[in-house]
């Protein structure tokens, strides 16, 4: 469990090359000097990667977390086409890969939280639900994410369409830093990251429908494991109360709603970053708790 | 009103810190007596932070994690400037790419180009090297000097600064070593002092306005010791104090700051110290009686500065500060020797090569640069130091050239002697040859001139100078202030420290001269008849500003 009565201590920060289908992935870091009592593994948004966990990043670590981040293929300092989203069926492969590695790392004690922020939710429902997923996790948090976007705001003729969309055509999602945070300095950071992916090709979006396809039609049940849907009160990029009901209906009685006084949407560049990640280190921590012992 | 809280602070701080700093201290003297077990621990440590970095696997360094004796035959001697593809890299992952720690800071530091540098300011580097070197420098003044604990006015910090930062890489924030703001955590720098009133971020960031602030905080106080870097700061404080006697003597004497209530009204402080400073040649001891204490570098340029230190600080004890740059620090002072101090063995891992090897150019060819450890230095030889250091930059070549004094319990004790190429520095600036040269370029194409033969130099005076006469087709007064200006406002641009200095008051505006062509090379042909006539040729950048009299004596409006 966290030690309340120590001063903070030194932390790791690496990055590890995974070479996946013909591409090397970044497997990002930060954990403890000594043996991590928990790990959390992130599924950043569209736009984001592992650079942007700066300052959150150290703080799990300080907290005895091992906190890993995959720059998803094309983002980040990962290989890949960088605008154009690989398959379904590699993209799952990738994130299969790298839980593997997380978890043979860490080892069989060790409690493993899944955490997706915004789009990285879906991708990881997604994987959730792939049945070559058998890496063993011991809790959930989907953060600010519209779980079933695309099956909620297009009908089923749209979906057909998107469906078979090949056009390698830009698509702007339309994201914008205010909407993320209020503080000058992340703003700064967002508008200016050379690394952020700003726009996909449309044939993408066909990817991200697939993605949901797999947790909105589950072919197969999710482990009993405690989960928490976070946000904001408000969010200006999701319709929280369609997420809500997607999530409540993926995760049945172990889901959880929690929400932050805030209506911005990235949660890590508000002031509730360090409660955030306290209390995700916490809900994790416990998932190791021995209470048969 | 004083604020409670930072006096609370103050007072909670004192012990911790007493006893923090005496530790440091302690493990360095221990350091210092096995001095090969320090470096063997730091190359250590080094390779266990960087061995699994992105750029040491990239290259194939991490071969020295099985064997640390090939370090220095792996890994090649580098400059700032080989560092920088990877400190781009190291901006957008924030660590892993040069060493496994998380970067928190960029420092900026001037480059010899003029873009300010990226030192990487590392977790591990913070906890690990830079705070217990900061503590162990104290712990020796609290040694030599406990009085500047005795209460929460006894002592005047000014080698530490807290600032608001408003300039990021990537959303790190990119500021000076000094700035000490905003704290990392509970281990970062945290003197007694940190929240006192005249120390904060809530101070002006001007130099003048904050070094006000600190000056009535502390005006009638029983002050003990002034910490200062560059012993400018301790000539510009008393300047200060000319400069707004009126000001300060009418805010003690409405108990005002800058003319806004801020604590009692002190009538007798107020004329006591209207006597005071009304006398021309007033001394700092004399607005302070109770002053112990200053320290500041007291080596190289720095000791150009003993006599106005003598001046504005008689009888007042003095100790160094430590030998150090924004890439790292190289020597600590243990006890009150003023000029050498021991290199620092616990800071980094340290290698020599003599003075006298050209060691610009074999690090520019390539070539394998042959280095000393530290056992193997000679007393009263100059040597390059090379410096690996635990935030990622590794074997850099520092440019600096130190000069071996002794050896003490096999601890190589040192004095910085000169930069590398750099020309000259009142007082922190640094101005290498080639941010001189580019500045003057700058400042005759502004003119519409080609540039021809110029000459340099520093000018003592307060505050110091520096002059420059630049032969051109058409010389005139008005050319000149033309000149000057433009020059001035190029190294403004060039060199951030230079920029400081001039803001601050701390460097008087630099001053050209205009002559007719030929004058500087007859100048120089004219030398060469009466001293040495085979060996003396051109040089651009002088020593002195002999030259300046010489070259203009004809002409008028020279500052003198």
């Amino acid at each position: 469990m966290i030690e309340t009565k120590r001063p903070p201590q030194n932390t790791r920060r690496e990055i590890v090359a995974l070479p996946v289908d013909g591409a090397e992935l970044a497997l990002h870091l930060w954990r403890p000097r000594g043996p991590a009592k928990g790990a959390v593994f992130y599924f950043h948004g569209l736009q984001s990667h592992a650079g942007w966990q700066w300052e959150v990043g150290p703080q799990f670590a300080d907290n005895d977390i091992a906190f890993y981040v995959l720059d998803r293929r094309g983002s980040g300092t990962s290989g890949g086409d960088r605008q154009d989203l690989a398959d379904v069926d590699t993209l799952m492969r990738d994130y299969i890969t790298a839980l593997e590695h997380v978890r043979r790392t860490i080892g069989d004690e060790v409690p493993l939280s899944l955490f997706g922020h915004c789009l990285g939710g879906s991708f990881m429902a997604a994987l959730m639900h792939h049945p070559d997923f058998t890496t063993r996790y011991d809790a959930v948090v989907v953060c600010s994410t519209w779980l079933g976007k695309l099956h909620a705001t297009l009908d089923e003729e749209q979906r057909r369409a998107l469906a078979a969309e090949t056009s390698t055509e830009p698509w702007d999602p339309g994201l914008r830093s205010e909407d993320f945070t209020d503080d000058p300095r992340h703003r700064h950071f967002i508008d200016h990251d050379d690394l952020a992916v700003r726009t996909l090709t449309r044939r993408s979006r066909a990817v991200l429908l697939g993605l949901e396809e797999l947790y909105l039609r589950p072919r197969r049940a999710l482990p009993p494991v405690p989960s928490a849907y976070v946000s904001g009160v408000r969010d200006p990029i999701v319709d929280l109360d369609d997420a809500r009901a997607v999530y409540r209906r993926m995760t049945g009685a172990n889901g959880a709603l929690v929400q932050l006084a805030t209506d911005k949407h990235y949660l890590f560049f508000t002031d509730f970053r360090a409660r955030l990640v306290d209390w995700v280190s916490t809900f994790t921590l416990l998932q190791g708790v021995d209470r048969d012992g | 009103m004083d604020d409670p809280l930072w006096l609370k602070h103050w007072y909670d701080r004192r012990g911790p810190f007493e006893a923090e700093c005496r530790r440091a201290r302690d493990e360095l003297l221990v350091d210092l007596k096995q001095p090969a077990l320090a470096q063997q621990r730091v190359l250590a440590d080094v390779i266990d932070m960087s061995a699994g970095s992105v750029h040491w696997k990239e290259r194939g360094y991490d071969v020295v994690a099985d064997d640390p004796g090939r370090f220095r035959s792996v890994l090649p001697v580098m400059r700032y400037d080989d560092f920088v593809p990877e400190i781009r890299n190291e901006t957008r992952t924030k660590g892993g790419t040069l060493t496994c720690s998380p970067v928190l800071r960029w420092l900026k530091t001037s480059g010899t180009t003029g873009a300010p540098k990226l030192v990487p300011y590392t977790l591990h580097w913070l906890l690990t090297y830079r705070i217990p070197a900061m503590k162990a420098m104290w712990g020796t003044y609290l040694e030599y000097h406990p009085e500047l604990l005795a209460h929460p006015y006894a002592t005047l910090d000014t080698q530490t600064v807290r600032e608001d930062v408003y300039d990021f890489v990537h959303g790190i924030g990119h500021q000076a070593i000094s700035n000490r703001h905003p704290k990392v955590n509970s281990r970062d720098w945290n003197p007694p002092w940190y929240e006192s009133p005249w120390f904060g971020p809530g101070v002006p960031s001007s130099h003048e306005g904050r070094m006000y602030h600190r000056i009535r905080h502390l005006a009638a106080r029983d002050l003990h010791y002034i910490s200062s870097i560059n012993p400018s700061t301790l000539i510009s404080l008393r300047d200060i104090l000319a400069q707004r006697a009126d000001q300060l003597v009418s805010d003690l004497r409405a108990g005002t700051l800058e003319g806004r209530p801020y604590t009692e009204p002190d009538e007798r402080a107020a004329r006591r110290l209207a006597e005071v400073l009304r006398r021309p040649d007033f001394t700092l001891k004399d607005v302070w009686p109770s002053l112990t204490l200053y320290t500041c570098w007291l080596s190289a340029s720095a000791s150009l500065y003993a006599a106005k230190l003598d001046a504005v600080l008689p009888g007042v004890a003095k100790l160094p500060f430590m030998s150090c740059g924004t890439e790292g620090v190289t020597t600590i002072p243990v006890d009150d020797s003023l000029h050498s101090q021991p290199l620092a063995v616990s800071q980094a891992y340290f290698e020599f090569v003599p003075a006298e090897v050209p060691l610009g150019e074999l690090v520019e060819s390539g070539e394998q640069v042959e280095t000393l450890l530290f056992d193997e230095v000679e007393a009263g030889r100059d040597y390059h130091l090379i410096m690996t250091q635990g935030n990622g930059l590794y074997r850099l070549w520092t440019g600096d050239v130190y000069h071996v004094d002794r050896i003490v319990d096999g601890t190589p004790w040192v004095h910085f002697v000169h930069r590398d190429g750099i020309f000259h520095s009142f007082t922190g600036e640094k101005l290498t040859e080639s941010q001189v040269t580019g500045a003057i370029q700058r400042g005759l194409r502004s003119q519409g001139i080609d540039a021809g033969l110029y000459m340099c130099g520093p000018r003592w005076a307060e505050p110091p100078y520096y002059q420059l006469v630049a032969e051109v087709p058409e010389p005139s007064e008005q050319l000149d202030r033309a000149l000057s200006a433009a020059v001035d406002a190029a190294l403004h641009e060039i060199n951030i420290e230079y920029a400081s200095k001039r803001d601050s008051g701390r460097l008087g505006a630099l001053e050209a001269f205009t002559v007719r062509q030929d004058a500087i090379a007859a100048y120089v042909e004219s030398r060469r008849q009466g001293s040495n006539t085979t060996q003396y040729k051109y040089k651009p950048f002088q020593r002195d500003v002999d030259f300046v009299t010489a070259l203009t004596s004809r002409r008028k409006g020279v500052r003198t």
